[in-house]
C-alpha cells in the first residue's frame, strides 16, 4: 500500500490555527474501548459485522419480500441506517467512516493489486461528490428509493462496486476523499461532533522528523543491498490515506477516523480528543488537505447542497409538494414526473440558494462597507449553514428512525421465517414499532433549535473576523436567512407526513 | 493477472446481480378479489373497507376466512391489521386504519372452506391527511 504523500517542511513552521483543545478527554484513553481501539485490527473488527449485514441486506434485497416494510435492505437502508449514522455524529463522531463496509474488499483486493495511477488533478475537489450526492438525492425522489428493496440493493451493490473499482486503480483513500456522497455527508456532519482524531501536544510534532502520520511506517532495512540501493521500502502501516497532516489537520474534514495516523505515530501522540462541536466551522486558515475552506467554491456548494437538500428532502415526504407537482403538471401540460423534478430540483438547489445567499452576502457588504466581492463573502459565511442543514438532516431522520426503530424486529423475525421455514427467532411481533410521533416531534424541534443556534454561533464568529468592529451588521443578515431556513424547515415538520411512492398515478 | 481486473470483476457482478436476481411475480390468479374502501379517496384514520371474492367462473366464495394486512410502502411503520367478517354471500367487511397519510398497499390472505389460500397485494394510493 502507498502512502507517501509528504507535506512541506514549512508547514510545521507556521502556527496552527486558533483552535482551543480541551485533552481532558481522550476517548484512546478510556479503559477497555482505549485499548480496543489501538488495537490495529479494531477497524476491521468493526467493518466485518457491518460487512455481514450488509451481505444480509443484499441477499434480502434480490432475493426477499419485494415489500420495503418487510424487507430488510428498505428498512436498515432507509430507517436503521440513516438514523443512526446522524445521532453517532451528534453524540460521537465519524464512526461510519470508521467501519465503513465498503472500505474492507478494496483493502482485499490491495493485497494482489497496487494501484497504479495518482487520481486526476482535475478531480482533486468536491465537484464529483456533490454532482453523486445531488444525483443520489435526485434518484432517491425519482424512483421512490424507500419503496423499492430491489433499487436498494442495485444501491449498495453499485457502492461496493464503485469503492472496489475507484480504489484499485487509484492511489490512496480517492474514493473517500473525492467520490464517495456519504462520505462527503459524514464530513459535514461530522464537524458537529463532540470527538476529533488530533495531536495530543503540537511541542511532540514539532520535534518530530519522520512524519509516519502522513508517510506511513516503512519496513526496517533488512539488508545492505535495499540501503545500498536507495530501495523504496514497504510500507507497513499507512499514514493517512486522506492527506491529512496531523500537526496541520484542523477539525474532521475529510477525517474518516481510519485511525491509521494513530498507529503510524511513534510518539503515541494522536489521540480521539473531546471538543466543542461546531467550533471548527468559526476557524480560518489554512487546513492540511483541504487548504482554505472559506476560499473554496466546491465547499460552499457542498455545504449549501448539503443544507437546501436537507429541506428538499424532508420536503419531498409532505402532502404540500404533491400539490405543487400536480400544479406544476397541470401548468405545463406534462404527464412525466422526471423534468418536473428537475424543476423542483433546480428551484431548491440552485436558485433559492442563489438569491438567498447573493441577498446575505450584499447585505453583509453594504452593512460592513466590505471590499470583498459577493463570492468571496459567501465562501467566507457558507459554512455556517452547516449546523443547520445537520439539523434538519438529523429531525428528518430522527424522525424515521425514532418511529420505526423497533420495526426490525418483526422484519427479521420473519426474514428467518421465510428463509428457514420456522420461526428461529420467534414469531414475527408486528405489533413493535417506536416512539409515537407526539414524542418524537418536540425531539425534531429540539434538533432545529440546536442547529440554528449553531448556525448563529459560526456566523457571529465569522461576521466578526471580517469585520471586528461591525459584527452585528455583518451577522444579522445572516441571521435572518438561519432563521428564515429554520422557520421553512420548522414548517416542513409540522406537515403531516405524505410517505408516497407515486405520483401522477405513475 | 491484468491490472483491471477488479474492474471488470466489479462490473460482472453488478450486472450479474442486476439482470440475473429479480424476483418473478407470484400468486394464484383463479380468485377473482376486488376491494373498495370508504371513504374513497381513504383519509387517515379508520376506514370501511369491502372486499369481494369470486371464482373463475364468477360465482362468490362464500365462508372464506379473510384477513388484512395495511402497509405503507415507506419502511419503517406499524402495519395495520382486520379480520372481515361475511355480510353477504362472497361480500367480506371491516375496518382497517391507516395511520398516516401517503401511499399504502393491502395484503389481503384469504382461506376458502376447501383449504385453498388466497393471497393478493392492493395498492391503496393517495391517503389523505385530514
Amino acid at each position: 500500500v502507498n502512502s507517501t504523500i509528504q507535506e512541506p517542511q514549512r508547514a510545521l513552521d507556521r502556527p496552527p490555527p486558533r483552535q482551543r483543545r480541551r485533552a481532558s478527554f481522550d476517548v484512546l484513553r478510556v479503559p477497555g474501548l482505549g485499548r480496543f481501539l489501538r488495537w490495529r485490527g479494531s477497524r476491521t473488527a468493526l467493518q466485518v459485522p457491518v460487512l455481514a449485514i450488509s451481505l444480509l441486506m443484499i441477499a434480502h434485497a434480490f432475493w426477499g419480500p419485494q415489500l420495503a416494510p418487510k424487507n430488510l435492505a428498505a428498512l436498515l437502508t432507509w430507517v436503521h441506517f440513516r438514523g443512526l449514522v446522524v445521532l453517532v455524529l451528534l453524540l460521537g463522531g465519524n464512526l461510519f467512516c470508521m467501519a465503513c463496509p465498503f472500505m474492507l474488499p478494496r483493502d482485499l483486493a490491495r493485497r494482489w493489486f497496487t494501484p497504479q495511477w495518482a487520481w486526476p488533478r482535475v478531480l482533486r475537489n468536491k465537484w464529483l461528490a456533490i454532482g453523486l450526492f445531488v444525483l443520489v438525492l435526485f434518484a432517491y425522489e425519482l424512483f421512490d428509493l424507500w419503496s423499492s428493496p430491489w433499487w436498494t440493493g442495485v444501491l449498495i451493490v453499485t457502492y461496493f462496486a464503485a469503492a472496489l473499482i475507484v480504489d484499485s486503480l487509484f492511489h490512496r483513500a480517492s474514493f473517500c476523499k473525492y467520490v464517495c456522497p456519504v462520505g462527503q455527508f459524514n464530513f459535514l456532519s461530522s464537524t458537529l461532533s463532540p470527538l476529533e482524531v488530533a495531536v495530543r501536544e503540537q511541542g511532540i510534532c514539532g520535534d518530530c522528523r519522520t512524519k509516519d502520520c502522513i508517510r506511513g511506517v516503512q519496513g526496517a532495512v533488512n539488508n545492505t543491498a535495499d540501503l545500498k540501493a536507495g530501495r523504496q521500502l514497504p510500507i507497513v502501516q499507512r499514514g493517512c490515506e486522506l492527506a491529512l497532516f496531523q500537526p496541520r489537520k484542523v477539525g474532521n474534514l475529510d477525517c474518516t477516523f481510519c485511525l491509521d495516523c494513530v498507529y503510524a505515530c511513534p510518539h503515541d501522540n494522536v489521540g480521539i480528543l473531546a471538543r466543542l462541536p461546531a467550533e471548527q466551522l468559526a476557524i480560518s486558515g489554512t487546513r492540511s488537505g483541504i487548504g482554505k475552506v472559506e476560499r473554496r467554491f466546491d465547499f460552499t456548494v457542498l455545504a449549501t447542497i448539503f443544507t437546501f437538500g436537507a429541506l428538499l428532502n424532508a420536503f419531498a415526504m409532505t402532502s404540500p409538494v404533491y400539490a405543487v407537482e400536480q400544479w406544476l403538471a397541470t401548468m405545463t401540460g406534462l404527464r412525466i414526473e422526471w423534468p418536473i423534478l428537475i424543476g423542483l430540483f433546480t428551484v431548491g438547489l440552485v436558485l433559492e440558494p442563489a438569491i438567498l445567499l447573493g441577498t446575505a452576502a450584499l447585505s453583509t457588504r453594504v452593512f460592513v462597507r466590505s471590499r470583498e466581492s459577493l463570492l468571496a463573502i459567501v465562501n467566507r459565511f457558507a459554512r455556517s449553514l452547516i449546523p443547520l442543514g445537520f439539523g434538519v438532516w438529523l429531525a428528518h431522520y430522527g424522525f424515521h428512525f425514532f418511529t420505526g426503530c423497533l420495526t426490525v424486529i418483526p422484519v427479521a423475525q420473519n426474514a428467518a421465517l421465510q428463509t428457514f421455514g420456522w420461526p428461529l427467532l420467534g414469531a414475527p411481533l408486528w405489533q413493535l414499532g417506536g416512539l409515537p410521533e407526539s414524542v418524537v416531534f418536540p425531539m425534531e424541534v429540539g434538533f432545529l433549535g440546536l442547529g440554528l443556534l449553531g448556525s448563529w454561533m459560526v456566523a457571529w464568529s465569522i461576521a466578526g473576523e471580517l469585520a471586528p468592529r461591525r459584527a452585528w451588521r455583518g451577522f444579522a443578515p445572516w441571521a435572518l436567512l438561519h432563521l428564515l431556513l429554520f422557520s421553512t424547515a420548522l414548517w416542513i415538520m409540522m406537515q403531516p407526513m405524505d410517505m408516497r411512492g407515486t405520483f401522477l398515478g405513475g | 493477472m491484468p491490472r483491471n481486473l477488479p474492474a471488470w470483476l466489479g462490473v460482472g457482478v453488478v450486472l450479474t446481480v442486476c439482470i440475473g436476481c429479480r424476483p418473478a411475480a407470484s400468486g394464484t390468479r383463479d380468485v377473482q378479489v376486488d376491494l373498495t374502501v370508504n371513504p374513497s379517496p381513504p383519509l387517515v384514520g379508520d376506514a370501511e373497507v369491502s372486499l369481494t371474492l369470486t371464482d373463475a367462473g364468477g360465482m362468490p366464495l362464500q365462508g372464506a376466512d379473510v384477513r388484512l394486512e395495511g402497509n405503507m410502502n415507506h419502511a419503517g411503520m406499524k402495519p395495520s391489521f382486520a379480520e372481515l367478517r361475511e355480510v353477504e354471500p362472497g361480500r367480506y367487511a371491516g375496518t382497517l386504519q391507516f395511520t398516516m397519510g401517503g401511499d399504502w398497499f393491502i395484503l389481503v390472505m384469504a382461506e376458502t372452506p376447501d383449504g385453498k389460500t388466497v393471497q393478493r397485494k392492493i395498492d391503496v394510493r393517495g391517503v389523505r391527511s385530514p
